[in-house]
C-alpha cells in the first residue's frame, strides 16, 4: 500500500479575519521534501495555498518556514526524517495561534516564519526585514572601474569572510527572542550583513567605521542578548550571533 | 486600471536585469519588475564561475580574449554569432574587474588576484570564482549596488503579457501578486531578462520559477523563438532531485566512473577527459546508462574522494552540502550519484539579424541573458559563459539605450486602447479558467515535463520527436480547457503557476518542432538518425513563429567570418 503522510498547515487567506489550521494527507514519494509536499497540496487539494519558493536547492532563501516548531528551509527538509531529525537545542517557543491541536507524533506541522506579519497563509511580510537590511547600507561605495588589474586581497582575508557571504537572506534568524519582543530590532541578518563589510579588508577604515556606527544604535548590537538562536537555526553556517559579538567586542574597546 | 509610466521597464531581477538597471537608472526613470525578490533570482544558483581571460594563474598567462572567443565558437559547434562572441570575450576581463570593484567577494590566488579554475572546453584556467557559489556572490553584489543607487524595484509582480501598437512595444501587463491587481507598466523600452525555461522539463537543475515568462509573452505578440532545439543537459545533476553538481567539481579533479569502475571519459575524449564540454560528457553518461553500464540503470558516479577532505571543504563546500542534504552522500567519503539533466537554454527570444545585439524584431523590445538568443552559445554553451553573458549584455543594453535616447511613442489613444484590450483579454482568460471543467494544471505540466524528458532529451530520433510534438499539441488543446479558480487573486500561486504553464507549453511545443526540423547533430542537439553535422543545410539559426496555420519555421544566417568553420573534436 502507498505510504501516506499527514500535514497540519497554518492558513490565513489574505481576506480572512481569523487564522485556522487545515489537515491534509498526501502520498509519500522517496526523497520527498517539505517543499514538494506543499506543492502536492497546492496542485491537488487547494491551488490557493500560499508559500514562497524559487530554487528548491537551498540557495535562494525563499522557503523559510516553521516546521514542527523549528524554523527551517522547506526545500532542504526531508519529509521522511522530520520526526527523527535532531532539532537544535534551546529554541524559543513559537506560537502562531492558541487553538492549535496538533498530533505531534503523526502530523507534520507547517507554520510561517516567526516574528513576521502573515500576509497569506505561509507568506509573511518581509518589508521590515528588507528595510533593516537597507538601513545598514551593506555595500561598497568605491567608484566602479573596469580597468585591469583588479584590486588585490590576501587570500586568507578573502577566506575569513566567506561564511558571512554565504548568507541567503532567508530570515530564519529572525526567530531570535529579541525580534519577538522588539519590532525595531535590526535583527541578526542585517547586523551580520553589516559585519560582512566591516570585516572585508578591501573597505577603507572610514567606511568600516560608518557601518559599525549604523549597527551600534540602540535597536541593534546593544540589544542582542546573546541567545545565539540565530547561530543554531542558520541554514548556511553564517553564525550571525558570533558576528554581532565581534562587533560588540570592538565597540566595547572603543568605549 | 493602474498604470505606471517609466522610461524603461526591465522584467527580471537576476544578473542581466540588475546590470541593465544599474546602467539605465543613472539617467532614466526605470522600473525593475520581478515575480520574486531580486536575491531569489536563479542567477544566484550558478556555482562554478565567470570566464574572463585575465591570465591570473601561472599556466594561464598566455590567455587572451581572442582565445576565449575561439574556445566559445568552437564549443558552440559554430552556431554562435562570432561578432557577439568576440564582443563578449573582449568585455569579459572588464566586467570581472568591475564586479570586483563593486565588492564581489572572489576567491583569491596567493598573489591576491582573483582566482581562476579550469573549466570544460577552455584552453586555460579562465573561470573566476567565489568558492562554488559564484552566482550567489555576484547576484548579491549587484543587488547591493542597486540598493546603493536607489534602483526602483517592483517585487512580486508577474509579467503576463506585452502590449504593442502595430510593431512598437508600449509596455507590459503584470499581476501585482500582493494586491491581486492587474497593473500596466507603460514604457517605450521593455527589456526582458526573465531567465531560462528549464522547467519545461521534469528533470532540470533549474529553479521552479524558470518558466520562460518573457519568452512566452514575446512569442504571443509575434516575436519568434530562436534555436530552441538546443537544450543543454548538464552531465552531472544529483540523481533524484537533479540539483546541479557544478562542473567545478570536475575542474577540481573529480572523475566519472560507470558501474564497472571504468573511467569511460578516457575513451570518449582522450585529451579533455572529464573536462570535455558539457554536451559530450552528457552524451557519454547517457550512453553508459543506455548500454547497461549505469548504476541502478540510471546514473554514474562522480568521485571526489581522492581530492581529500581539506580540498573538498575549501573548494567545493556547496557541493558537499548539497550532496549531504539532498542525497545523503558525503563526497569526502563516497562518490556522488549523478545523471544528465536539463540545465540551460541556448535558445530563447530571437534577436534581429541586422540589429544591435539584444534587439528583437519588435521596436523597443530588447532581450538579455538566458531568455535571449543573442547568440553567444550557439549549439552548446561553455561553463562559465552564462554569468558572463548576463553582465556583459546587461551593461551593453543599458549603454546603447542611453545613447539612442528615448523613443517616440505611438499616440496615447492607441496606447490606451491596446492596454484596455490586453487587460480585457486577461480578464476573459481568468473567467474561462474559472468556468472550465477540464484538467488541473498539474496534470498538464507533469505530462509536458515527461514528454520532453523522454522524447526531447540528450539523444533524439525522428519518431520520438514526432510523438513529442503530437503529445504537446494535445496538451495545448487540453490547456484550453484547464480548470483553476481565479476568484481570489492575492498571492494566488495556483494562478501564477497556470500562467507560467501557458508560457511553457508554447516553449515546449517549439522545442520539439525545431528539434524535428533540424536533421543533423550539432552541439547539444544530437539526432541518432542524423549523427553528423550538416553545415550545407543547417549552419543557420532556427526561428519559429506562430501563424494561423500553426507553427512556421524560418532560418537566419549565422554571423561567421572571424574563425574558420571546422570539425569539433576534443
Amino acid at each position: 500500500m502507498e505510504e501516506k503522510q499527514k500535514f497540519l498547515i497554518f492558513r490565513k487567506g489574505p481576506n480572512d479575519a481569523e487564522a485556522r489550521y487545515e489537515r491534509y494527507e498526501i502520498p509519500l514519494r522517496k526523497g520527498m521534501t517539505i517543499l514538494e509536499a506543499l506543492f502536492y497540496i497546492q496542485d491537488h487539494y487547494d491551488s490557493t495555498l500560499a508559500f514562497r519558493y524559487a530554487c528548491r536547492g537551498a540557495i535562494c532563501g525563499s522557503c523559510g518556514l516553521t516546521i514542527d516548531k523549528y524554523p527551517q528551509l522547506a526545500c532542504r527538509t526531508q519529509v521522511s526524517s522530520i520526526k527523527t531529525a535532531k532539532k537544535p537545542p534551546k529554541l524559543p517557543e513559537f506560537n502562531f495561534a492558541d487553538f492549535l491541536e496538533w498530533d505531534e507524533q503523526n502530523e507534520i506541522l507547517i507554520e510561517p516564519l516567526p516574528n513576521m506579519k502573515v500576509v497569506a497563509d505561509l507568506v509573511v511580510d518581509m518589508e521590515p526585514f528588507w528595510e533593516f537590511y537597507k538601513e545598514v547600507q551593506p555595500y561598497f561605495i568605491r567608484e566602479w572601474n573596469d580597468i585591469a588589474p583588479e584590486s588585490t586581497q590576501d587570500s586568507k582575508d578573502a577566506k575569513s569572510i566567506e561564511h558571512l557571504i554565504y548568507c541567503i537572506l532567508c530570515g530564519l534568524c529572525w526567530s531570535c527572542p529579541v525580534n519577538a519582543s522588539n519590532d525595531r530590532y535590526l535583527g541578526p541578518t542585517a547586523i551580520a550583513k553589516g559585519y560582512r563589510f566591516i570585516a572585508d579588508t578591501r573597505l577603507s577604515e572610514k567606511h568600516r567605521e560608518d557601518i559599525v556606527d549604523r549597527v551600534w544604535k540602540d535597536d541593534a548590537v546593544p540589544s542582542c542578548e546573546q541567545f545565539f538562536v540565530c547561530n543554531r537555526v542558520c541554514p548556511r553556517g553564517v553564525r550571525p550571533g558570533t558576528a554581532i559579538k565581534h562587533v560588540r567586542d570592538k565597540w566595547s574597546k572603543n568605549e | 486600471m493602474r498604470v505606471e509610466e517609466f522610461d524603461a521597464v526591465i522584467v527580471g531581477a537576476g544578473l542581466s536585469g540588475l546590470r541593465a538597471a544599474l546602467e539605465l537608472s543613472s539617467k532614466w526613470k526605470v522600473a525593475v519588475v520581478s515575480k520574486v525578490h531580486p536575491v531569489r533570482s536563479h542567477s544566484g544558483a550558478a556555482q562554478g564561475g565567470i570566464n574572463a581571460s585575465l591570465g591570473n594563474t601561472d599556466v594561464g598567462k598566455e590567455d587572451s580574449p581572442e582565445k576565449h572567443a575561439y574556445d566559445t565558437v568552437y564549443g558552440s559547434d559554430y552556431l554562435a554569432d562570432q561578432d557577439a562572441v568576440k564582443f563578449m570575450c573582449e568585455e569579459a576581463p572588464k566586467i570581472v574587474v568591475e564586479f570586483e570593484s563593486m565588492g564581489a567577494p572572489f576567491s583569491r590566488l596567493e598573489s591576491g588576484l582573483i582566482a581562476q579554475r579550469p573549466f570544460g572546453g577552455a584552453g586555460f584556467p579562465r573561470t573566476c570564482y567565489a568558492g562554488d557559489r559564484t552566482g550567489h556572490a555576484l547576484l548579491h553584489t549587484l543587488y547591493e549596488q542597486c540598493i546603493n543607487k536607489n534602483v526602483n524595484f517592483f517585487d512580486e509582480f508577474f509579467l503576463i503579457d506585452l502590449i504593442k501598437v502595430n510593431d512598437t512595444i508600449t509596455g507590459i501587463i503584470s499581476l501585482d501578486m500582493t494586491s491581486g491587481e492587474l497593473v500596466v507598466f507603460r514604457s517605450g523600452y521593455v527589456i526582458l531578462a526573465t531567465g531560462g525555461f528549464g522547467r519545461t522539463y521534469t528533470r532540470s537543475t533549474n529553479a521552479i520559477i524558470n518558466t520562460g515568462d518573457g519568452v512566452g509573452a514575446a512569442f504571443r505578440v509575434g516575436v519568434p523563438m530562436q534555436d530552441c532545439e538546443f537544450v543543454q543537459f548538464h552531465p552531472t545533476t544529483l540523481y533524484g532531485t537533479n540539483i546541479l553538481i557544478s562542473e567545478g567539481a570536475r575542474g577540481e579533479g573529480g572523475l566519472l566512473y560507470n558501474k564497472d569502475g571504468e573511467r569511460f571519459m578516457l575513451q570518449v575524449a582522450p585529451k579533455a577527459k572529464e573536462l570535455a564540454p558539457r554536451d559530450i560528457v552528457a552524451r557519454a553518461i547517457q550512453t553508459e546508462v543506455r548500454e547497461g553500464r549505469g548504476i541502478e540503470d540510471a546514473y554514474v558516479h562522480l568521485d571526489l574522494t581522492h581530492l581529500g577532505d581539506e580540498r573538498i571543504r575549501e573548494r567545493l563546500p556547496g557541493i558537499r552540502e548539497i550532496s549531504i542534504y539532498f542525497a545523503g552522500v558525503d563526497p569526502i567519503e563516497e562518490p556522488i550519484p549523478v545523471q544528465p539533466g536539463q540545465h540551460y537554454s541556448m535558445g530563447g527570444i530571437a534577436t534581429k539579424y541586422d540589429g544591435d545585439f539584444c534587439e528583437s524584431t519588435l521596436n523597443g523590445l530588447y532581450v538579455v541573458g538566458e531568455t535571449a538568443c543573442i547568440s553567444v552559445h550557439g549549439a552548446n554553451r561553455l561553463g562559465g559563459n552564462s554569468l558572463l553573458e548576463t553582465a556583459v549584455f546587461g551593461r551593453y543594453i543599458g549603454r546603447i539605450l542611453l545613447e539612442k535616447d528615448l523613443p517616440t511613442l505611438p499616440s496615447i489613444e492607441d496606447t490606451e486602447e491596446a492596454e484596455k484590450e490586453g487587460i480585457a483579454e486577461i480578464e476573459d482568460l481568468f473567467k474561462k479558467w474559472e468556468n472550465n471543467t477540464g484538467k488541473k494544471p498539474v496534470d498538464i505540466r507533469e505530462r509536458m515535463g515527461d514528454v520532453l524528458d523522454k522524447f526531447v532529451g540528450v539523444y533524439r530520433t525522428e519518431k520520438e520527436l514526432e510523438n513529442a510534438y503530437k503529445d504537446l499539441c494535445e496538451l495545448q488543446e487540453e490547456f484550453e480547457n484547464v480548470s483553476i479558480s481565479t476568484t481570489n487573486r492575492k498571492f494566488n500561486f495556483g494562478v501564477v503557476r497556470a500562467l507560467e504553464l501557458r508560457n511553457m507549453l508554447d516553449i515546449a511545443e517549439v522545442t520539439a518542432y525545431a528539434a524535428l526540423w533540424r536533421k543533423e547533430s550539432r552541439g547539444a542537439h544530437s539526432r541518432l538518425d542524423y549523427p553528423n553535422r550538416n553545415d550545407d543545410e543547417y549552419l543557420v539559426h532556427s526561428l519559429v513563429y506562430r501563424t494561423e496555420e500553426g507553427l512556421e519555421l524560418k532560418t537566419k544566417p549565422v554571423k561567421l567570418g572571424i574563425f574558420e568553420v571546422k570539425e569539433r573534436v576534443y
